[in-house]
């Protein structure tokens, strides 16, 4: 890790030291628009270390288009920030390696084991697979791990993309709408891996409709037509969103 | 975890796809088949004539396959957004391309053996001449065919016209080593084998700008 350190001040990246000292998230003015279209606008956003963040919202509030440009799936078109204490354009790389984004589309290949997509999945992350089998029985798949993910219901397969994000451990773990489909089980097991991280002293932004689960957040923000509308202080889980 | 070990990481994933699947063999190969039986009936018995027009076709069957191949080589990534997983993945997006540039390649090159077998059954090819530049022919136009086809499948799942965009990529940039495995299959096939030099040493000099290329470029395409 030192010399990892040392690289990246090389690099004009932050050193670890600044890097580790940085918040997890802080978004300075991002605005991203799809053709003239604005999803995000004017964000400024900051969360720190360990922080439970819940992001609430009607739909087309901004919310999955805020997590993907903070996963760097989505660049903004003006604005910037740090995630991690690397810059949102032009250190991507280096902020993929500690996020791990659970989206809407569960990012499985049909006809890939449930078993299989895990193992890809640590193999492109360089996990350890050996926790494959362990993370599938705590999203209740255990005893279909050979079975292709083709044959599965919406609500299987949502529950495999918990299950790699469970194995990931990331420093910052991003879940948009993770409870949709998913029976109780499966939502307690995502409530688990929240605790878990909290615990760990991980941070976690959590996009979600379901106002049973501000429980789990240290801090709500409330977004409506792309902006952040309301102070986290006055984000009231129980009347707003 | 190393750039070969995730080179081979998605090349086995794809080609595990594949295999289950079976789209090469359910689908490229009866296309390949069709597309040389009707022209082997339109061009009537002429000995001579079928053997001549034999490498042209053969290689055209083998560039559409490319192109079928390349493109269901990305539907699978394209099916639940798996892409944008290769693209978060922390890894160089140069081993992606080479993973998917060699399933892509192994799956071609299992076809263009059985393929080879129907056009030296049903055009009467000679596969007597020089075997090893036959082979080299077709090992290096397979690597420039699958190099184009890797680096524009995934344009095509982005793009909005994927349909018509695929093709429109790939087979102008395919032309080269079209000629260039046709002249040579044809020179291999004769008794003019040590001619065809020339011919594998344009396919190697595609092959080393393509896949340059992609490894250089790829990572650009999937980002936003």
């Amino acid at each position: 890790m030192a010399s990892r350190g040392t690289t990246d001040v090389l690099a004009g990246g932050p050193s670890r030291a600044e890097q580790a000292a940085a918040p997890a998230v802080s978004l300075r003015s991002v605005t991203r628009v799809f053709g003239v279209t604005p999803a995000v606008v004017r964000v400024d956003l900051t969360v720190e270390r360990g922080e439970v963040v819940l992001v609430r919202g009607p739909n087309g509030a901004g919310k999955s288009t805020l997590l993907r440009v903070i996963a760097t799936a989505l660049s903004p078109t003006y604005g910037g920030g740090d995630v991690l204490g690397f810059d949102l354009v032009r250190d991507r790389e280096r902020i993929r390696a500690h996020v791990e984004l659970l989206g809407h589309r569960t990012r499985l290949y049909e006809d890939l084991t449930a078993a299989e997509n895990l193992r890809f999945a640590c193999a492109m992350t360089g996990t350890d697979a050996a926790g494959v089998p362990d993370a599938l029985d705590r999203v209740g798949l255990g005893d279909v791990a050979d079975e292709r993910v083709r044959g599965f219901s919406q609500g299987m397969r949502q529950r495999v993309a918990v299950a790699r994000a469970l194995l990931r451990h990331p420093d910052l773990l991003l879940l948009d709408e993770p409870y949709a489909g998913l029976d109780t089980s499966a939502r307690d097991a995502v409530d688990e891996a929240v605790d878990d991280a909290k615990e760990a002293g991980r941070t976690v932004i959590l996009a979600t409709h379901d106002v049973t689960r501000a429980s789990l957040a240290t801090r709500t923000v409330v977004m409506d037509g792309g902006r952040l509308v309301a102070e986290p202080a006055l984000a009231d889980p129980e009347t707003s969103g | 975890m190393s750039f070969v070990r995730q080179t081979g990481a998605v090349a086995g994933k794809d080609l595990r796809i594949e295999v289950r699947g079976r789209y090469a063999l359910g689908a490229v190969l009866p296309f390949a088949a069709t597309l040389l039986v009707s022209f082997g009936l339109s061009l009537g018995p002429g000995r001579t004539f079928l053997q001549q027009t034999a490498p042209g076709l053969l290689w055209m069957a083998v560039t559409f396959a490319a192109v079928l191949s390349s493109r269901r080589s990305y539907e699978s990534e394209a099916e639940d957004g798996a892409l944008e997983g290769l693209l978060l993945a922390p890894v160089d997006k140069a081993a992606v391309y080479l993973g998917k540039l060699a399933a892509i390649a192994a799956q071609l090159l299992v076809l263009e053996v059985l393929v080879l077998a129907l056009t030296a059954a049903l055009f009467d090819l000679p596969l007597t001449g020089d075997l090893t530049q036959l082979a080299g022919g077709f090992v290096l136009g397979t690597l420039g065919l699958a190099g184009v086809g890797a680096l524009f499948g995934a344009l095509d799942v982005s793009a909005r016209a994927r349909e018509a965009v695929f093709p429109l990529l790939v087979l102008p940039l395919a032309a080269p080593v079209l000629v260039a495995g046709v002249k040579s299959t044809a020179l291999a096939t004769s008794a003019r084998g040590g001619q065809a030099g020339g011919w594998l040493g344009l396919l190697v000099a595609f092959d080393v700008v393509i896949v340059a290329a992609g490894t250089l470029v790829y990572g650009h395409l999937l980002e936003d």
